[in-house]
């Protein structure tokens, strides 16, 4: 979702005034640049170093100075499913340093030094391939979740044909109306289905065995 | 163009007189003093004279980049030779590059740069670490301890170890960081660690006045270099005269250069140095480097007569002089130089005997990932093992 409309500009784009952004990155000169274009851009820019293992404050977006002396550094927060984008700012570029920016999982990256030029749209874009990574994710979630409840509903579909004779048709009927008259999805009257038969299978089987116990 | 005006051309020098890494650097001094009197007594540049303008930035990153910025915008250089732990050389490289200058470095780093207004006369990894890693394996065995100064040449020194030791089947028996300033305590500590770990031999990349507590440390715990020797891409005749000959002897060093190279220029070099600076003064491969790189960029400067660095970056890649190892070249597209690549090991002087060299320099190559053992082929080996 980037709220791009047939007319008009981007979200990503409108909402940048109000875009909280958190600046772990040393008081030197990259830092006062990045402060003071972010601040042109109309963005409120907080900044702390050195990075903690906490974040401070809650914040859209973040930049994260890639420091030799932080880099075998854990935080737990670059992990985390809601962390908020990360922009890597980098001054090295040899395959130890490109290593932690994979691993905090970077969706862009500014080199250092930094010039004010080009920064709006690094920004911009990480906000709207942040967004696109969140919604794929979601998506694939909820696809993963109706894939789930397809499984369910034909295992008990079988179950049904098995134990009642029914046609495969006339069995997903049953599952339909039970969730009809109940008020309840077709994925969860499948659930009981075969919760239920769980538990009387295993009955049948504890009375039919040869030996009981 | 200035050719008739006998002005003369100014260089800055950027090497720390004070600080952790100043015994290094004032060797790196000294190559550059060395080089430009040898210039200006043969007649300068078209008889101008190469005038160096000293400052002494303190081992500190931040004075790097103030000095630099000063001697361009005050004392009006041009061209800085200087630099020897890579923070220095980042915090200066934006310096020369805002102002279109350039910088001439000389020490070994761990490459994965380029900048336009930079020449890199020290080994890039492919042209020192996979000798190590090949001559340790073969020689001492792949159970390794690392230990290293807290920043970013270690660090990346030690992946390349890593995934050459990885290939070979080795191990990676435990990896220490010390910060740069840390105590004769800190390095007692990390020695009876390795004493411990009884790895098959220990890759340094310590650098500074640290190097020396190092090397002490391992003496104290009672370890023995014909065992388990310490082998190093940084600690060079200057570290060692510091450490003492006793303390250093039986280790092992990669490098471009020794004083002891072999070969006619690089015997008049080394006397010529003894006789300027004094008899107990050695030459080292930072040395070396300051010194062959000064030369080269005084032929840059004879042959387009300005010190305009536009002029200056049209010749200097791809030039080349008879250093005190041997034939050196800069590259044209990486700016990195070719360089002989020589493995070594302490004698009881406090100099190194080479036990091997490349038959021929080594093409730099500062953006290579992968190193593989067998890059190294053209090895000819000195002595037996």
């Amino acid at each position: 979702m980037t709220g791009k409309s047939a007319s008009g500009t981007s979200r990503v784009l409108r909402d940048l005034r109000s875009l909280r952004v958190l600046l772990v990155h040393p008081d030197d000169q990259d830092g006062q640049e990045l402060i003071a274009q972010l601040q042109r851009i109309g963005c409120q820019v907080k900044a702390f170093w050195p990075p903690a293992e906490k974040l401070p404050d809650e914040a859209d977006l973040i930049f994260l100075a890639m420091r030799p002396e932080f880099l075998s550094m854990d935080l737990p927060w670059a992990r985390r499913d809601d962390v908020p984008p990360i922009i890597a700012v980098v001054n090295y570029e040899n395959p130890t340093t490109i290593e932690a920016v994979l691993r905090i999982n970077a969706i862009a990256v500014v080199a250092s030094p930094v010039k004010s030029f080009g920064l709006l749209t690094s920004v911009v874009l990480a906000r709207h391939l942040a967004e696109a990574r969140r919604s794929r994710e979601h998506y694939v979630a909820r696809l993963e979740e109706r894939l789930a409840g397809l499984r369910k509903i034909a295992k008990a579909k079988t179950i049904l044909m098995n134990t009642r004779g029914l046609s495969e048709e006339d069995a997903y009927k049953v599952i339909r109306e039970q969730a009809m008259s109940k008020r309840v999805t077709t994925e969860e009257i499948a659930d009981a289905v075969i919760k239920a038969n769980e538990i009387l299978g295993f009955e049948t089987k504890t009375k039919a065995g040869p030996t009981s116990r | 163009m200035n050719a008739l005006s006998k002005e003369p051309i100014s260089v800055g020098v950027l090497f720390s007189e004070t600080g952790v890494t100043s015994v290094i650097e004032n060797s790196e001094r000294m190559g550059t003093i060395l080089a430009a009197e040898e210039i200006n007594a043969a007649g300068g540049i078209e008889g101008r004279e190469l005038r160096l303008v000293f400052r002494d930035p303190e081992s500190r990153p931040v004075c790097y980049q103030a000095l630099a910025e000063k001697l361009i915008l005050e004392d009006e250089v041009r061209i800085i030779l200087g630099c020897y732990m890579s923070s220095t050389r980042k915090a200066v490289i934006p310096i020369v590059e805002k102002w279109h200058a350039l910088l001439m470095y000389p020490t070994l780093y761990e490459g994965f740069e380029y900048s336009r207004n930079v020449i890199y006369t020290g080994a890039a990894p492919n042209q020192n670490s996979v000798q190590l890693a090949e001559f340790m394996l073969r020689t001492s065995g792949s159970r390794v301890f690392m230990v290293g100064s807290e920043y970013i040449y270690p660090y990346e020194s030690n992946r390349i170890m890593s995934d050459l030791i990885l290939e070979r089947g080795g191990d990676k028996v435990a990896e220490h960081y010390l910060p740069l300033n840390a105590s004769w305590d800190d390095y007692l500590i990390i020695a009876k660690k390795i004493k411990a770990f009884n790895p098959d031999f220990i890759f340094s990349t310590v650098v500074g006045d640290g190097t020396a507590l190092l090397y002490r440390a391992y003496q104290k715990v009672g370890l023995d270099p014909a065992r388990m020797p310490i082998a190093s891409l940084t600690t060079c005749e200057a570290e060692i005269q510091q450490m003492g000959a006793e303390v250093a002897e039986g280790h092992i060093t990669s490098a471009v250069y020794f004083q002891s190279v072999a070969g006619e220029v690089n015997a008049r070099c080394v006397q010529k140095n003894k006789q300027r600076f004094g008899d107990g003064v050695v030459t080292n491969m930072c040395w070396e480097a300051a010194y062959f790189q000064t030369h080269l960029l005084a032929n840059a400067l004879r042959q387009v007569g300005t010190d305009n660095v536009r002029e200056l970056l049209r010749v200097l890649p791809g030039s080349e002089f008879a250093a005190p190892q041997g034939l050196v070249r800069i590259d044209e597209d990486n700016h990195h130089t070719y360089l002989r690549p020589r493995i070594a090991r302490v004698n009881t002087s406090g100099q190194f005997d080479i036990l091997e060299e490349a038959t021929s320099w080594v093409r730099p190559d500062p953006y290579l990932v992968d190193h593989t053992l067998q890059d190294w082929s053209s090895r000819v080996r000195l002595q037996a093992q």
